[in-house]
């Protein structure tokens, strides 16, 4: 038989019994649909985290530490930094000093009125600043001796001495916050540090000492690099020394980094080599840390979601496989004409499975459409139902959190299944047509 | 298909088949020993009583069951050898059915219905179905060919189920009462059709029937009793169609 035919013939049957072929397929869409939805929403519940993850800090940086308890050969010194820059997929390292003190106090404007009472001052490689990710969000790098760059949100650090207590700080969580938990508008600061004259003043046992320093930059936050991205300080790694022989006296000589901080060029990369950091006797940290059971996590959730979605479709099959063998029993005599008319074996059987098959497409195409449809409602109810919002419910954007996210492979993916689905719960019901004997024709009725 | 011998060989052979049904612990012997030639332009009447086998021996002639023993030869091929495949192959090329009830398929329309062999084939539509229409002209059913056997008599039916049974030139047609359900006048326009048909193109027609006035048709007449052959005459048709 000619696959023309064997299609039109496959088409007319199911055309017979249309509403029996219409609440079949109504089975299928349904199982069709929760699978693709229940999956959009576990991949929109991962696109989320992945995005709040990305904004709670760079998922690429990898902070060494030296091992807690061993003072050993493995020490965070020149030598290592070295040997870091030189490891594949490094594309960024600094050594880390913190400046260890009883108090460091940042004082500013005129008779000292503006006074942070404490902060932390971080030494770093400052010429390795860009490649280690830190985004400077106003001026520039440090260039010179005495500049330093601060944290983005130092300013609220001050408070005004010419205040009475407790009123004399400005908090910038006052306002209203808005859906990721942020301010959505932050107050107006006492002073701009980038426009003043700063002057640390530090306390430690051997006595005070005053140290004025030049901002002339200031980072984006970001916790994964450090809170002196927030509220703190950066400065060159030879400024610091400085600082600290000041304080010190020069007795003492070259304290080992506080830290390194290794900037790796892409995420699946971060767990290899921080696994062959580890390896060398260091202690790591990097958000892989966080990231990695969250991403299990997400996905244990989708695979629940789906396999829920996948219950209905595995009940959509067994409907499938119903109709057909009734619809095989009422066709038995006809069957059994056909084959006596000569109808080769394989046809009856292709007749059978494509019209299971059929129902599968049918009713996966469909499903996919009104789940596509679904996806973009659910997505407009929470971002607002507006016109204006619709292409980003469909395609997301850099803002935009979706709470279903259909990518194309998942319709794909659904529509191949129901056809095998299809295909499937119609292979029994075909091998039993495939067996009624010719006889059946003249069979009296 | 066709060695040389073609014309002087049988086109039917049947050689001692032997046809047992298992009924719960007996047997039940429903053919015991039948040899049979037809020969190719024969009407052949298998004729019966209800229970004498009659219906059986078609099944076995047709191929739709296999015989206990024994073999039947179509054209020379054993049929009751052939596996399911080929044996819809050898069933579209050389073999046609008249049923007693007809069997149109209610979904197709008279046109379908009779280009049916022809779509098994692989015979494109346009083709199959032009065929068809000529074939059910033929029959006296040009203003029914898109009818659906429901909106068709009996009579109707059976003549597009004798065009189905044509249309792809088999050698040999095996007609099961055809005219069971039909009238007595009905009955001798489709029994004339039959036999007009069967001589215009030097076909087979195994004829099976329990109604004497439709062995009259016949070239030949096979008795059957008890699963046996009780007399296998050539027919003098002039005297049966008169004499009755």
């Amino acid at each position: 038989m000619q696959k023309k035919d064997l299609l039109r013939i496959c088409l007319q049957n199911l055309m017979r019994r249309r509403s029996r072929t219409f609440l079949t397929v109504l089975g299928v869409l349904i199982g069709c649909c929760s699978i693709v939805i229940m999956v959009s929403l576990g991949i929109g519940m991962k696109e989320t985290q992945e995005k709040l993850l990305a904004e709670m800090g760079d998922l690429t940086i990898i902070t060494v530490s030296p091992p807690q308890n061993g003072k050993g050969k493995v020490k965070l010194d020149d030598a290592l930094v070295k040997r870091l820059h030189n490891m594949s997929g490094v594309v960024g390292v600094s050594p880390k000093q913190s400046l260890e003190a009883e108090s460091i106090r940042i004082l500013s404007g005129t008779g000292n009125r503006y006074v942070a009472d404490w902060t932390s001052v971080v030494g770093m490689d400052t010429d390795q600043m860009e490649q280690l990710g830190y985004r400077i969000i106003n001026g520039t790098t440090v260039k010179h001796s005495g500049d330093i760059i601060i944290g983005e949100f130092l300013a609220y650090s001050f408070k005004d001495t010419l205040r009475p207590e407790g009123r004399n700080m400005i908090d910038r969580w006052a306002g209203e916050l808005d859906e990721n938990g942020k301010p959505a508008e932050l107050p107006a600061p006492y002073l701009d540090p980038l426009k003043s004259t700063l002057t640390l003043e530090i306390t430690t046992e051997s006595g005070t000492i005053k140290y004025p320093v030049k901002p002339v930059g200031s980072t984006k936050e970001d916790y994964s690099k450090g809170y002196e991205t927030s509220e703190g300080i950066i400065m060159s790694l030879t400024d610091l020394r400085k600082l600290l022989d000041k304080i010190q006296g020069p007795k003492k000589k070259k304290l080992p980094y506080n830290s390194v901080v290794v900037k790796v060029s892409s995420i699946d990369r971060v767990a290899d080599v921080e696994q062959e950091i580890k390896a060398m006797g260091y202690v790591t940290e990097s958000m892989e840390s966080i990231r990695k059971p969250m991403e299990k996590e997400a996905r244990q959730k989708q695979m629940m979601l789906g396999g829920l979605g996948a219950i209905s479709l595995f009940v959509a099959a067994l409907g499938i496989t119903n109709t057909m063998i009734m619809s095989i029993s009422e066709r038995t005599r006809e069957i059994g004409i056909m084959k006596a008319l000569g109808c080769y074996v394989s046809d009856v059987r292709i007749m059978f499975l494509a019209e299971a098959g059929a129902i599968g497409l049918i009713g996966g195409v469909i499903g996919c459409v009104i789940s596509f449809l679904a996806s973009v409602i659910i997505n407009l109810v929470s971002i607002g139902l507006s016109p204006e919002n619709i292409p980003a419910a469909i395609l997301g954007g850099e803002n935009i959190n979706r709470v279903s996210v259909i990518p194309p492979w998942l319709l794909l993916f659904a529509i191949v299944f129901s056809v095998l689905i299809g295909l499937g719960s119609g292979y029994y019901p075909a091998n039993k047509a495939v067996q009624i004997p010719a006889l059946e024709a003249i069979k009296s009725e | 298909m066709n060695p040389p011998d073609a014309r002087s060989r049988p086109i039917i052979e049947v050689k001692n088949i032997r046809k047992e049904y298992p009924i719960g612990d007996e047997t039940v012997v429903a053919l015991k020993r039948i040899n049979l030639n037809v020969m190719r332009g024969e009407i052949c009447c298998i004729f019966g009583t209800s229970g004498s086998g009659k219906s059986t021996l078609l099944n076995q002639l047709a191929g739709m069951e296999k015989p206990t023993r024994g073999d039947v030869l179509i054209g020379g091929v054993p049929i009751s050898r052939l596996n399911e495949n080929q044996l819809a192959s050898f069933r579209q090329r050389h073999l046609g059915f008249v049923f007693q009830s007809y069997n149109l398929l209610p979904n197709l329309t008279a046109t379908e219905n009779v280009a049916m062999p022809l779509l098994f084939r692989g015979v494109p539509k346009a083709q199959r179905e032009a065929a068809a229409r000529k074939l059910l002209c033929r029959v006296g059913l040009s203003h029914r060919l898109d009818h659906f056997p429901r909106q068709m008599s009996g009579g109707q039916q059976q003549r597009a189920g004798i065009a189905r049974a044509f249309i792809a030139r088999p050698d040999v047609v095996f007609a099961d009462e055809p005219t069971g359900n039909l009238d007595s006048k009905t009955t001798v326009e489709i029994m004339d059709m039959i036999c007009t048909f069967a001589r215009d193109y030097h076909q087979t027609i195994i004829l099976v029937t329990h109604d004497p006035e439709m062995a009259a048709y016949a070239d030949r007449i096979v008795t059957l009793i008890d699963g046996e052959i009780v007399s296998n005459q050539v027919n003098n048709k002039e005297k049966a169609r008169h004499g009755t």
